[in-house]
């Protein structure tokens, strides 16, 4: 990473001193034009300094910059001589230059990150309060009706059958729950690159689908996939819990849905996959922040139905983000709401 | 239910899940035996020998891994690994080491006592026919004819190449065990290099289609993303 990033600077550097070199000389010998020889290197300096990383290459630049002109475009000709007073000025001036536009990026840059961080803090901050009002509601079922189940002796069967029932239930929740904050720590945790291993499409599908059915038995999919094989670099695990998410979401919040539909094409360089329903649609409020876990803090929201919404998808956009993939919901004129993400089917990080 | 009672040895240091594990086992008529480290699980194990093992990796005093090298030492005993998700890689590196198979916590009372019974089922089929396979396989309606090279699904016969037929094959040999990437490859193959996963996944996906297999079907060999393939060897 780090010397990709320096290769990359002196690249810069370089090409821009040939360029500008090579613009002189045309400028200098065909046009027989002299004064605007030292502007054009101040302003080859301005752009280094501002393009890479630090004060090094600015800095370097404008010493290469002040030599060359001196070298080949003041008289005398191909001399080095410092001792004309103008080309010491000119010289001074680039590194003037190199150094405040240097100062200046470097400390843009430093905001920008500033930014980004307590952005990321923020969202970290909202998951927790969402995730921590959520873990109430599943704990107390369990917690009540296992003490109950324990301490009173005159339960019927059907009773604690319910119980054991609720139970169950909650605790699958807390379990998902518990899978979708793993996988953000996963990524979150110390800028880890996600690694990437070519997965193919079909048993991608049919592991999610096996997932899926286990928890909805009686939810029928249409799947439509290409019928070549298709290779896609990715972790499958994360992708895995997007698309399950994702059908999820439709089955629990789409009202009214009698058709959910998951269809995966190849445009271009990617993989799109679509989760299709016919269901109640996203109302407008939503719909802006659905993939920020966000709308489902407001008290109106918070009743059993509703939980575990917002985080289940802003998990998915993590996870698609850091695939470097896009991910969108919109309405369908037709009633219902569509789900896509895309994913690079380039295999250029596969490393099994 | 015959009366020898198969012994499986559980070795685990949570004793809410301990004693959670033994007794789904006790109901469904095993008889378990318990550890809770890895130094106690390996006096047991020599002294009891049991006919399965029920490891968790996240032992006290050792590595669950260390174990499993210590009993394969010794035998071909069964061993079923209980997985937490974030030991993922742990899991494939058991399974490379000989482990049967996994099951990922939490798990359902009926999800491991069908990993149990394939694992019983797999080692009695390798003990009693020895590791050569010979005569046919059969699963469901699906069968393997191993001396003439055939594998027919109702009836009909499925053409497959060499190279698929060989993988299917070893998947039916060790069916009820999980079999990962690198040790189907290195079966077939002999040794791995840069492409040989793709090669494989481009064979499994040739053998799906042949065998008319739809993504979310239920079917005869199951594939676990990242890790590998296993055949069932239960029915349903």
């Amino acid at each position: 990473m780090k010397s990709k990033q320096i290769i990359k600077d002196i690249l810069i550097t370089v090409s821009t001193l040939v360029l500008c070199f090579a613009l002189c000389l045309v400028i200098h010998n065909l046009l027989q034009i002299e004064e605007h020889i030292t502007t054009i290197f101040v302003f080859a300096v301005f752009l280094i300094s501002l393009t890479t990383n630090g004060y090094v290459y600015g800095i370097i630049a404008s010493v290469i910059g002040t030599v060359a002109v001196n070298y080949a475009f003041t008289f005398p000709f191909f001399e080095v001589n410092f001792l004309i007073f103008k080309n010491l000025v000119s010289g001074i001036v680039m590194i003037t230059i190199s150094i405040l536009t240097s100062a200046l990026t470097t400390k843009v840059r430093r905001h920008e990150m500033i930014k980004a961080e307590s952005e990321k803090e923020r969202m970290r901050a909202n998951l927790l309060r969402a995730v921590s009002h959520d873990l109430r509601t599943p704990l107390t079922t369990i917690y009540s009706s296992t003490s109950a189940l324990l301490e009173e002796k005159n339960l019927s069967d059907e009773q604690k059958e319910n119980m054991l029932k609720g139970v169950k239930e909650d605790s699958e929740w807390l379990v998902r729950m518990v899978e979708n904050l793993l996988s953000i720590t996963k990524i979150d945790s110390g800028n880890v690159e996600i690694i990437k291993a070519p997965t193919v499409l079909d048993e991608l599908i049919d592991s999610v689908i096996q997932k899926f059915k286990k928890r909805y038995p009686d939810q029928n999919i249409n799947i439509d996939i290409p019928d070549d094989i298709v290779i896609i670099p990715m972790d499958s695990m994360l992708i895995e819990q997007v698309l399950v998410n994702i059908l999820e979401n439709a089955v629990q919040h789409a009202k009214g849905m009698t058709e959910l539909a998951l269809k995966v094409f190849i445009l271009g360089n990617n993989a799109i996959f679509e989760i299709k329903d016919n269901g109640c649609g996203i109302s407008h409020e939503k719909l802006d922040k659905i993939f920020t876990g966000l709308y489902n803090t407001k008290p109106e929201m918070v009743d059993s139905q509703k939980r575990n919404a917002g985080i289940g998808l802003s998990v998915c956009a993590t996870i698609i983000k850091a695939h470097g993939g896009d991910i969108k919901a919109e309405n369908l004129k037709s009633g219902g709401a569509v789900f896509r993400f895309s994913l690079d089917i380039e295999d250029n990080t596969g490393n099994m | 239910m015959n009366n020898n009672k198969y012994k499986i040895l559980l070795v685990e240091d949570e004793s809410n899940i301990r004693n959670l594990v033994s007794t789904m086992l006790e109901a469904s008529e095993y008889r378990v035996i318990t550890a809770t480290t890895c130094k106690e699980a390996e006096t047991m194990f020599a002294s009891h020998m049991p006919d399965l093992i029920i490891l968790d990796l996240g032992l006290p005093d050792k590595n669950g891994l260390e174990l499993l090298n210590y009993v394969r030492n010794e035998s071909l005993t069964p061993i079923i690994i209980l997985s937490a998700r974030t030991d993922e890689h742990d899991k494939v590196e058991a399974l490379d080491m000989g482990a049967n198979d996994y099951i990922t916590k939490p798990f359902g009372s009926a999800e491991l006592l069908a990993r149990v019974r394939s694992a019983l089922r797999n080692n009695r089929h390798c003990s009693e026919e020895g590791k050569l396979p010979g005569g046919k396989f059969i699963l469901g309606d699906m069968v393997i004819d191993y001396d003439a090279r055939q594998i027919f699904i109702g009836g009909n016969e499925i053409k497959l190449t060499q190279t698929e037929y060989n993988i299917v094959a070893l998947l039916s040999e060790y069916s009820g065990k999980m079999m990962t990437y690198s040790a189907i490859i290195k079966t077939i193959w002999g040794y791995p290099d840069e492409g040989s996963i793709k090669k494989l996944q481009v064979n499994m996906a040739n053998i799906r289609k042949k065998f008319g297999i739809k993504p979310g079907d239920k079917s005869y060999i199951i594939n676990e993303l990242g890790v590998g393939y296993r055949m069932n060897s239960d029915k349903n």
